[in-house]
């Protein structure tokens, strides 16, 4: 089977330069966009303290309790998790984000104990943290809820 | 230039092109499915159209979402075939680029899916279906041969496929020099974002990534590995000089992103699984090699 004709050197020329613009052009722009991206993820310079947005549990005691990405951000995907939250509190929408946390978590049983969700600020230093050492410098309570159970 | 737009190959590579790429889309789609599908539960509010979805004020509802998920599986499959190639291709592209693009509409964009598209979106526009397809198969009939000839409309897709992976890599080498500077180039900016993906993913209460914690400690390991990392990335125009430096520029690029999985629990789905480099590999020979270890090995068995 043959599907028409080669095309021309000069049309391939001219698709291949196009493509090559195409993808270039977030680059030229400083412009970050999907599919076309400048492909910043981990580019820039970082200092070993970093702040670094989270949600929590607290019991009724006023103990943290530990969520999962998923319960946080209903995603597995981490940079999904904290971009979601960053965006919500950016845009003022902390306090429904909050919400949504407390209803997945009033769904647990194995969280039955926690009382309020906190989103949280935590700086970091990040080093120490993953060598498993003191690590929080500063922690700022961004938004915080009750945790409704029927 | 002239390597690209003058490089020839038999259909059968275009074809096993369209059929990795083909395979592994449609698995990475069925895997990820969970996620794309709960992009219905989103807030409408939080929703922030990008690329060829930014005219848009809310996000597609679930019907249309579903919808776009079941037509990307089918035409997918369709592609892998080569079943009705040509609109088949086309519409799986196309959904794929909806898709992805929505998954990257949430105030986050994501980098994770945008080789695997656009080489699709290359893939639409190749005759990968000119051999090893059901579509060759119904209209050659006895003239199956013709997939070896060699022809510059086979291997000049292939060769775009290939410079796309090249360019974007070089892309993510230019990024680190533009916005770290000199400075991504020392192990402690490297270092810094191994601890910050590890320390991210803790507070968010899911497990650090398996090496991260002895990668922190080997500060002198990692200043080689951040130069190591800008090299590949500006290096990938090599694959275009020659067998060996292909094979090692692969080879090198693959490991690197092992590393970024294993340090950063970061995985770039097409480059990872080997997807993004198949543009660079005469993979038409695998099955007549595999057939022909086969045979000798039949041929051993039954002269015993």
């Amino acid at each position: 089977m043959r599907t028409g004709p080669a095309l021309t050197r000069r049309t391939r020329l001219v698709v291949t330069s196009a493509i090559v613009a195409a993808l270039i052009a977030p680059v030229a722009f400083d412009r970050d966009s999907f599919p076309l991206s400048t492909y910043p993820m981990y580019s820039r310079a970082r200092s070993g303290e970093s702040t670094l947005i989270t949600a929590r549990g607290i019991t009724n005691d006023g103990e943290p309790r530990e969520l999962t990405p998923t319960l946080i951000g209903d995603s597995d995907d981490p940079l999904v998790v904290v971009g979601r939250l960053r965006a919500a509190l950016s845009a003022g929408r902390g306090d429904v984000r909050c919400a949504e946390i407390a209803t997945r978590v009033s769904g647990r049983d194995a969280l039955a104990d926690v009382a309020s969700i906190e989103i949280v600020a935590e700086r970091h230093d990040t080093v120490a943290r993953t060598l498993d050492e003191g690590s929080l410098i500063e922690r700022e309570v961004r938004a915080t809820c009750e945790v409704e159970r029927p | 230039m002239n390597r690209v737009l003058d490089a020839e190959a038999p259909a059968t590579r275009l074809a096993a092109f369209r059929i990795v790429v083909g395979v592994f889309v449609v698995v990475y789609l069925i895997g990820r499915s969970p996620v794309f599908l709960a992009l219905a539960d989103r807030p409408a509010a939080d929703f922030e159209g990008v690329g060829i979805l930014a005219p848009l004020s809310s996000p597609p509802s679930s019907g249309i979402l579903t919808a776009l998920i079941v037509v990307a599986l089918a035409t997918g499959v369709a592609t892998t075939l080569g079943w009705r190639y040509r609109p088949s291709v086309i519409v799986f592209a196309l959904t794929m680029l909806v898709l992805t693009t929505l998954r990257g509409s949430w105030g986050q964009l994501l980098h994770f899916e945008n080789l695997m598209v656009i080489q699709l979106l290359v893939l639409a526009g190749s005759p990968a279906a000119d051999a090893w397809s059901i579509d060759a198969r119904r209209s050659n009939g006895d003239q199956r041969g013709n997939g070896d000839e060699k022809s510059i409309r086979y291997g000049w897709p292939l060769a775009v496929a290939g410079l796309v992976t090249v360019v974007t890599y070089v892309i993510t080498g230019i990024a680190k020099l533009r916005y770290g500077g000199l400075d991504w180039l020392s192990g402690d900016t490297l270092q810094n974002h191994i601890a910050y993906s590890a320390a991210r993913l803790d507070l968010l209460g899911g497990n650090k990534p398996v090496l991260a914690e002895i990668a922190v400690r080997q500060e002198w390991v990692l200043g080689a590995c951040a130069v190591g990392a800008v090299a590949i990335e500006l290096g990938a125009p090599v694959v275009f000089l020659g067998r060996r430096f292909r094979n090692v520029w692969v080879a090198a690029a693959w490991l690197m992103h092992v590393g970024i999985f294993l340090t950063m629990a970061v995985g770039f789905p097409s480059p990872l699984f080997g997807a993004a480099f198949v543009p660079f590999f005469a993979l038409e020979r695998i099955p007549p090699w595999v057939t022909n270890r086969l045979g000798r090995k039949r041929t051993v068995s039954v002269a015993s």
